[in-house]
């Protein structure tokens, strides 16, 4: 059964590229331009394997959508990967810290974006 | 162009609006932190986005100016109006870029040099900070990777619990080369509330060979136990090297420590050491040989003497590997004696104490793989091959540093000079000579001149011969005044002086893209009738040539007309905002009169697809709105009482797939009870106690679209007037759309609503019935037939057929619109019946002749004629005269 | 779903979450004699295995997979 990844960022480029990169390795994707309405879907039923989110968002960035998100029932324990830029180490303790699993450094290339998520996602 | 460039250089242009409109907002209130916040998230969006494509000069301008916001956000830079100028000057610069992408899908190379100078102008704003010794460990401690740890905590590894064969695989693959390490990975107690599962993280391990797993403390009752904190260490033994791993476990760098394991470590046999005698002899003899470097009488001897050993035994374990070792290396005496001779004892080897002194490679492989330290990383060479950016990046800063000293803003100059260095040994990974550069600024501070950092700058990177002047001429006398302006701006302004290319899109009136379409639909029409005219030329006139030539034409304009339609649809598209605009107010008015709570989210809004579809849907979806707050979400003290949140929510998406457009409508309401459907439809005589026992939840759920049903058992005053979801459904499907519901009990309802995105050119079939003409959509059309008169069976009034076995009714399309003249026969007394399908059910409708099909473009009847339900819409023929298109379900 | 609860068994499939640890706790301190059923099991998140160690299971069907098999083994302690 095909995977489903939810993609959180604000620019629809962003979200366009790894939208289409996701579904060319045949994972099922759901996108949400920030962390308030990712966590609206998520409340209506949209139920992600995975999540790829973004760190600086307007009305809900990041950090605050996965501290959110640990508090929903049944996302207590689904991997998350916070979208950094390079050389900001402290970001990615702090996302650490705050509930993801890792990070992808963009801009993300497909096999990088493959390889992480079989990496962190059982059965991908 | 791609789809995702297109994407990326539209919201380029709206990122670039807002950042314009943001810096005259911050004119007026340079001290909102929250304008600058906003500010810096479109450069950092931009920024990020132009990495995802290969355009160098655009990233590098983006990436100064994100790190020029990041300061002043973080208040290490003030906000000023030179700033502004050079930000805006930059984004400018970005704007022409994406212009030119627009146009020829690239940027020129010789941006280049812009590109360096803008970026350097925007970095000297930057207040510099000089790498300290102290913060260049900092950012190194940050960014370590795991660090293998010293040899020696090998010898303290319980190596004796890897199995025998794996042990023997692990010592082969190290003889050959391969690294062997051991990984102690301890994940943290919270792990899995960071979506960790170490688990899985171990067994994808790379190059893994073995792994086990022990619980760090002792379990508890299972009443105390709490599984959601983590206390398992896994241990694993891998062929990887070292930075596989590193690059392996980098989320986790802290909670895994990677041993090197030297591959004689696993030579541990194994076994039930009572049982077999010591065979003295056979150690003095093997020992012999193997002094007299008779390896094969060695390899004979062990294997005679394994023969006759039991294989559980120790000795036997030892003998295997002993085996292996002359196998392997054969020239390896140290390791085959140190076999031989723990043979006396039974007790392995003690490795790791022996290879202090003795043959090298015991560890020898291990020393390769030593930790990197601070003080390896200071000898590294800057790397040979440096890329054109950084090439022209050195330049730039090679000809700063040439010009005249004598001026107030030396200090300033310098520190910029070594910032844009220090960047830039970053980013070639040179960061050995961070420190060296931090030391030449100092000299060059102290001496007040260039000469310490640009010797500095000779004696790291050779000067290029070709690289180009990066300065203007007229910025060499340094004439500027402003202090760290050092080099001159450069205007990519299209300031409000400048003149202005006009906006990308007009307003048009609606009635003429109507014209317009309304014209080209004649055209298409007009220019059918072509191929009859070279035909009648050929045929009636006997002029071949002539027909040639009008069909090649014909092939021409019909060409043109095409493009011309497809271009008038794409005109026609309107975002779903349209009717999306409406619902906020709808859901607040209506659950506020229902004494309801519910959150509308939209999302989409910006799809888009022909105006008739888009006016279609505004109905339609009112009503399924309307439905949820109604019927749907309940109200908050009953959701309360359920465990939901008090405030309901309504979520409607718009999509585009393909060449649909789809719109799902969901709610966590109550859902929809199948039950209770399955007993109204009963009650209402839509459905009989037969097929109700046949009937699945889903199909019952489905019964709501089914002609008048209303579920509401309390007709409320606003949704329940006696029309149902019917006729959403009629709605849907006569624009050619199709719709789902699905619904869970006590959890929420979802609507999808999959329409064509435009009302390109649809096909009919045009019968002649009672002298008129008629077009029925060919959709509907399931076969054509001819009935002889005597097969026509008349039960009570009703007229019908039997065809391949089923029964069909049938109906003369002359009495279905109301004329009582009677289908017409041909001369073999046989009548036309066009088969359509409704539902599961086909219907025959007789008429009177059969002509042919064409391509029309259907108008919707409008004006006094929209009343007329039998109709679809009208459409012009090639010879002037006016189609009527049936709707077959409605005069059904 | 991952883990099925039977009279005496409790048989695994596919991925077990982080949410199923929760449950089978709850169902091994009703019913502490079942026997564990891995045999179409393909991963377990550790929550659960920590379960299992900790209720000290016997497992009848071992996963097909060997090398998962290895390692269940090992964390139970049954070499």
């Amino acid at each position: 059964m095909a995977k489903t990844i939810m993609v959180i960022d604000d620019s629809a480029t962003m979200r366009l590229s790894l939208k289409s990169a996701l579904e060319l390795n045949g994972f099922k994707v759901e996108c949400a331009g920030d962390g308030v309405l990712a966590l609206n879907q998520l409340k209506i039923g949209v139920k992600p394997d995975l999540i790829i989110t973004d760190i600086n968002m307007p009305n809900m960035g990041g950090l605050e959508f996965i501290k959110n998100l640990r508090a929903l029932p049944g996302f207590r324990f689904v991997p998350v990967l916070a979208l950094t830029t390079e050389s900001k180490q402290e970001k990615r303790d702090e996302a650490k810290k705050n509930g993801a699993t890792g990070w992808l450094v963009k801009p993300v290339t497909g096999p990088d974006l493959v390889k992480v998520i079989k990496q962190v996602l059982p059965g991908a | 162009m791609n789809p995702l460039l297109e994407q990326f250089i539209s919201e380029s242009r709206e990122s670039l609006q807002g950042i314009g409109e943001k810096l005259m907002q911050l004119e007026k209130e340079p001290e909102s932190s929250e304008l600058m916040t906003e500010l810096f998230r479109f450069v950092h969006t931009l920024k990020g986005n132009s990495g995802l494509f290969d355009l160098p000069e655009l990233t590098r301008v983006l990436h100064a100016g994100e790190d020029l916001m990041d300061a002043v956000r973080n208040g290490e830079v003030a906000y000023s109006p030179l700033l502004a100028d050079r930000l805006l000057d930059a984004m400018d610069f970005v704007g022409l870029l994406c212009d030119e992408i627009d146009t020829n899908g690239s940027t020129d190379a010789k941006h280049v040099n812009n590109s360096v100078r803008l970026a350097d102008s925007l970095r000297q704003l930057i207040v510099v900070i000089v790498p300290t010794t102290e913060g260049a460990s900092s950012a190194v401690v940050n960014e370590l990777p795991i660090v293998p740890e010293q040899p020696d905590p090998a010898n303290q590894l319980p190596l004796s619990d890897i199995p025998e064969e794996i042990s023997m695989a692990a010592y082969r693959a190290a003889v050959t080369g391969k690294p062997l390490h051991w990984l102690a990975y301890s994940p943290v107690e919270e792990c899995f509330f960071q979506g960790d599962d170490p688990f899985y993280q171990a067994r994808q391990t790379p190059g893994i060979l073995w792994g086990d797993i022990t619980a760090r403390t002792p379990w508890p009752k299972l009443a105390e136990l709490d599984p959601y904190c983590c206390v398992l260490d896994f241990s694993i033994l891998s062929t990887a090297t070292l930075e596989e791993l590193q690059e392996y476990y980098r989320y986790v760098p802290d909670q895994v420590r990677i041993i090197p394991v030297p591959g004689s470590f696993l030579i541990l046999p194994q076994g039930e050491p009572n049982g077999g005698p010591v065979y003295e002899d056979f150690v003095a003899d093997a020992l012999k040989m193997l002094h007299a470097n008779n390896i094969a009488g060695l390899t004979h001897a062990t294997r005679s003497m394994l023969d006759v050993s039991n294989p559980n035994l120790w000795l036997s374990a030892a003998l295997r590997w002993l085996l292996l070792v002359i196998e392997l290396e054969p020239d390896n005496v140290f390791v085959c004696e140190r076999i031989l001779l723990s043979l006396r004892t039974m007790t392995p080897p003690v490795w790791h104490e022996l290879a202090g002194g003795c043959d090298t490679r015991i560890n020898g492989d291990v020393n390769s793989e030593l930790p990197h330290n601070l003080a390896q990383e200071e000898s590294e060479p800057v790397p040979a091959m440096l890329s054109p950016e950084v090439t022209a990046l050195i330049a730039a800063q090679r000809e700063i540093l040439s010009l005249p000293d004598d001026i107030a803003w030396l200090a300033g100059r310098l520190k910029s000079v070594a910032a844009s260095l220090s960047g830039c040994l970053h980013a070639i990974g040179a960061n050995g000579i961070i420190q060296s550069l931090g030391a030449a600024l100092d000299e060059a501070l102290a001496q007040r001149a260039s000469a310490p950092l640009l010797h500095w700058l000779d004696s790291h990177f050779k000067p290029s011969v070709d690289a180009a002047p990066f300065l203007p001429q007229s910025v060499q006398p340094a004439t500027t005044t402003q202090i760290g302006q050092s080099v001159e701006e450069v205007k990519y302004g299209r300031r409000a002086e400048d003149s202005y290319s006009g906006p990308k899109s007009i307003k048009v009136d609606q009635v003429k893209i109507d014209r317009l379409m309304n014209l080209i639909g004649e055209m298409v029409v007009a220019k059918n009738a072509l191929p009859y005219l070279a035909g009648r030329a050929e045929n009636v006139f006997g002029v071949r040539d002539l027909s040639r030539e009008i069909k090649s034409q014909y092939a021409v304009i019909n060409r043109i007309a095409e493009e011309m339609q497809d271009t008038i649809m794409q005109v026609r598209m309107m975002p779903v905002s349209f009717v999306f605009q409406r619902f906020p107010r709808l859901v607040r008015d209506t659950s506020h009169k229902l004494g309801k709570e519910v959150n509308l989210i939209l999302e989409g809004e910006e799809t888009e697809a022909d105006k008739n579809i888009i006016e279609s849907l505004g109905d339609p979806l009112v009503h399924i709105v309307r439905n949820s707050l109604d019927h749907g979400v309940e109200m908050p003290d009953v959701r309360r009482a359920l465990g939901k949140p008090a405030t309901g929510t309504i979520f409607i998406r718009a999509t585009q797939e393909a060449d649909r457009v789809v719109i799902e409508i969901r709610d966590d309401g109550k859902g929809i009870d199948p039950e209770i459907i399955k007993r109204l439809a009963l009650e209402k005589g839509i459905i009989d106690n037969e097929r109700l026992e046949r009937l699945t939840d889903q199909e019952a759920v489905n019964l709501v679209f089914a002609a008048g049903f209303s579920t509401a058992s309390v007709i409320s005053d606003l949704s329940g007037r006696g029309v149902g979801m019917d006729v959403v459904r009629t709605a849907i499907e006569k624009v050619n759309g199709t719709l789902q519901l699905e619904s869970e009990k006590g959890r929420g309802t979802r609507i999808r609503l999959s329409l064509p995105l435009s009302m390109a050119v649809t096909n009919v079939m045009i019968v002649e019935s009672n002298n008129q003409l008629f077009g029925v959509p060919i959709g509907s059309v399931v076969e054509t037939v001819r009935i002889p008169r005597a097969d026509i069976h008349t039960i009570k009034k009703n007229q019908a057929t039997v065809l391949r076995g089923r029964i069909v009714p049938l109906k003369p399309l002359n009495s279905l619109l109301g004329q009582h003249v009677p289908p017409r026969a041909n001369e073999e007394d046989e009548l036309a019946v066009l088969i359509v399908s409704l539902g599961d059910e086909s219907v025959g409708i007789m008429v009177d002749n059969f002509r042919e099909t064409v391509e029309i473009i259907l108008k919707p009847m409008t004006g006094v004629l929209a009343g007329l339900s039998a109709y679809a819409g009208s459409a012009l023929l090639g010879d002037g005269s006016v189609l009527m298109v049936l709707d077959i379900k409605e005069i059904l | 779903m991952a883990i099925t609860f039977k009279k005496d068994r409790i048989v695994f499939s596919d991925v077990a979450s982080g949410e199923d640890a929760e449950r089978l706790l709850e169902w091994l301190q009703k019913h502490p004699k079942a026997k564990i059923d891995l045999s179409a099991c393909t991963h377990l998140q550790p929550a659960n295995l920590q379960v299992l160690m900790a209720a000290k299971c016997s497992i009848i069907a071992k996963p097909k997979d060997k090398l998962l098999a290895d390692w269940i083994d090992s964390a139970l302690q049954l070499i």
